[in-house]
């Protein structure tokens, strides 16, 4: 049996907001096995992008610990973090947050350029991606010239593409239609299903929720129910 | 992390590119001040060269050789002995002494009086040789009636003009010059007025004389022997390392009595001063011009890491680490001042070479003739291109570059990941 893609013990983050203290998230407990396909949902401040950024190291907690495919988090440096994102992580963002100076493909191959892979086989990896997420024809195009279905498509295959061990999107659809949140949602599966792509998605969106296999529900920082569900597919 | 470097690189070009016209407008304004900067030290260093020149020829040298006992009495019986100043001279035949030598000027120096019927002034008298002199120094183009002295001549004396009118002597006339001999007595020369100058120096026209070295050795009875050897070299950059050399072969040519190599920083303190005024407030201008150029490289820079904020979050989530965000906005302003720089150095040079690489004349400034440190100074001044000024602007434009970029680096460097997230709500 390998490392859980994600593993949390007792992890709590608090933030002191003048003489207040925010307990963001309060002693949660999770774990994650390789390929799952997992909806953390809750209300707004329920601590869903608190624990996103614990788990994606942008924020260290205040206790607890936290293991991506089995590396602790926790005592990493922050040089030691960001070669962890690098290649254990893959992060989806609401607002695409793709870099308006590079095209589609060469913002897709970013982690790869990261990580000193030769052109040949970025191109090759990236390609396949563009189409199977149905962007084929589109590499060279700038984000400005992208619709915001396309451009969090190509922020999916960003993600994907170094076959991080978990990819963690914090509302992906919440600025799309639902014509192109269903088109993100078929490409994530698809990935999920075929690649074995492990995701974690914090979100409102019920229609995400319907098509995980697993709903956690966040309350105030800490896990009210965590269940298994059959996920409704698109017809 | 070759690939990093490289993406670095391409990222911070395009960003660059995609702020076109607030980076054009700094690099406009680092393009002006490199000019500027570039124009201003080479015109400085012509000037200086100019003053140097004009100065170390109508006095000693770059470099002056004389005995250390004479540096400090100025007393003929401190003078060099013939065969110290043939040994010096075969060692500079010899060569090997860095820089090139452009005159040797042998000089016998003495105070004394000049006499006419109409009365008597004190007087420098230089005893030299004629064609190598004439070399040296710039007293022969000063030559206002008659000539200047000949290799062959024996009673003759080039005479300052002021003295000439002291004495009421004109062309041809003979005066009496008298000074104190090598054996400490009072000898007198009668010599002829063969030509006169006015170099425009009050005190040298009124009291500066060149006779023959030949007719100055025989009358005051040390024929052969000179007070100074004076080197001309191709231009003051030379001195330091010529002057090193020269005097580690005086030392092993002449043992505990060595002779001196005295460069012109040493024989004319004034204008070594003057030139480190010069320079000092030079770069003091330079200093202000180029921090207030910084400033807007700052705001530059800082305002292109505040408005992608969010971008340094992605990029830090993405895998890079706080330090290579800090060297992306390194790289941004080098390439912003360092690319300018050299466009602004190229224009600085290109402009001064043609507008003025002959010359910059003055002259319409001067109402007269311009002294300065006892030295009349030509009004064109010719600009001087070095190398290691270029190297020393673009130093300069680097480490403006890199001082600027500092502190947005370290914006962009302690960017908190989640909280530029945040945004997005």
């Amino acid at each position: 049996m390998g490392n859980p893609a994600l593993q949390t013990e007792a992890v709590w983050k608090v933030f002191h907001q003048e003489a207040e203290k925010v307990r963001a998230v309060r002693g949660v407990t999770l774990t994650i096995q390789p390929g799952e396909f997992v909806v953390l949902a809750g209300p707004s401040g329920s601590g869903k992008t608190t624990l996103l950024n614990l788990i994606g190291g942008l924020t260290r907690p205040t206790d607890g610990r936290v293991w991506v495919d089995g590396l602790e988090l926790t005592r990493m440096s922050s040089r030691e973090l960001a070669r962890m994102r690098l290649e254990k992580l893959g992060f989806i963002f609401q607002s695409y947050n793709l870099l308006p100076v590079l095209s589609a493909l060469e913002n897709a191959e970013f982690p790869l350029l990261l990580r000193g892979l030769e052109r040949g086989q970025r191109e090759h990896r990236v390609r396949e991606l563009f189409q199977r997420t149905g962007l084929a024809g589109l590499e060279h195009r700038r984000p400005g010239k992208l619709s915001g279905g396309q451009q969090q498509r190509v922020a999916v295959i960003r993600a994907v593409v170094g076959e991080p061990a978990l990819v963690l999107a914090d509302e992906p659809t919440a600025n799309l239609d639902s014509a192109a949140s269903d088109i993100l949602l078929t490409v994530m599966e698809e990935l999920n299903r075929d690649l074995g792509t492990t995701f974690l998605f914090a979100t409102h969106d019920s229609r995400l929720m319907e098509r995980s296999r697993r709903l956690i529900h966040l309350v105030d920082g800490q896990i009210a129910s965590d269940q298994w569900q059959e996920p409704r597919r698109e017809s | 992390m070759r690939f990093k470097t490289t993406v670095i690189a391409r990222l911070a070009l395009r960003n660059l590119r995609r702020q076109a016209r607030r980076s054009l407008l700094t690099a406009a304004s680092m393009i002006a001040g490199s000019a500027l900067l570039i124009f201003s030290l080479i015109l400085g260093d012509g000037t200086h060269e100019q003053w140097i020149d004009s100065a170390v020829r109508m006095a000693d040298g770059h470099l002056s050789i004389l005995s250390p006992r004479f540096r400090a009495s100025r007393a003929l019986k401190d003078r060099m002995p013939a065969e110290s100043r043939a040994a010096v001279e075969q060692a500079l035949r010899q060569g090997g002494i860095p820089g090139e030598i452009r005159a040797v000027a042998p000089r016998l120096a003495v105070t004394g009086m000049a006499s006419s019927a109409a009365g008597a002034r004190p007087a420098r008298i230089l005893g030299v040789e004629p064609a190598g002199e004439a070399a040296f120094s710039l007293l022969d183009e000063k030559l206002q009636q008659g000539r200047y002295l000949r290799p062959g001549d024996r009673l003759a004396a080039y005479v300052g003009i002021g003295l000439l009118e002291a004495l009421d002597l004109r062309l041809g006339s003979k005066f009496v010059l008298t000074a104190q001999d090598a054996g400490g007595e009072i000898a007198g020369q009668l010599v002829r007025v063969v030509g006169t100058f006015r170099t425009g120096i009050p005190e040298a026209d009124r009291s500066l004389l060149h006779i023959p070295l030949s007719t100055a050795g025989a009358w005051l009875g040390c024929s052969g022997d000179v007070t100074s050897l004076g080197l001309l070299l191709e231009n003051s950059q030379q001195v330091p390392q010529a002057r090193r050399s020269l005097q580690q072969r005086l030392s092993e040519t002449h043992g505990t009595e060595a002779l001196l190599a005295l460069s012109w920083r040493e024989s004319l303190p004034e204008l070594d001063a003057a030139v480190k005024i010069d320079d000092f407030s030079n770069y003091l201008f330079q200093g202000i011009l180029f921090s207030i150029i910084a400033l807007g490289i700052v705001n530059t820079v800082l305002m292109s890491v505040m408005y992608r904020r969010r971008e340094f979050g992605v990029l830090q989530a993405l895998g890079l680490t706080p330090g290579q965000s800090a060297s992306l906005v390194l790289v941004e302003g080098l390439i912003l001042t360092v690319l300018s720089g050299t466009i602004g150095i190229a224009l600085g040079l290109s402009v001064t070479w043609f507008l003025w690489g002959e010359g910059l004349d003055l002259s319409s400034m001067m109402d007269n003739e311009w002294t300065f440190s006892g030295v009349v100074m030509d009004p064109v001044v010719v600009p001087r291109f070095r190398v290691a000024r270029m190297v020393q602007g673009l130093s300069f434009i680097f480490l403006i570059g890199m001082l600027a970029s500092l502190y947005p680096a370290l914006r962009a460097m302690r960017i908190d990941v989640a909280e530029t997230m945040k945004f997005e709500r």
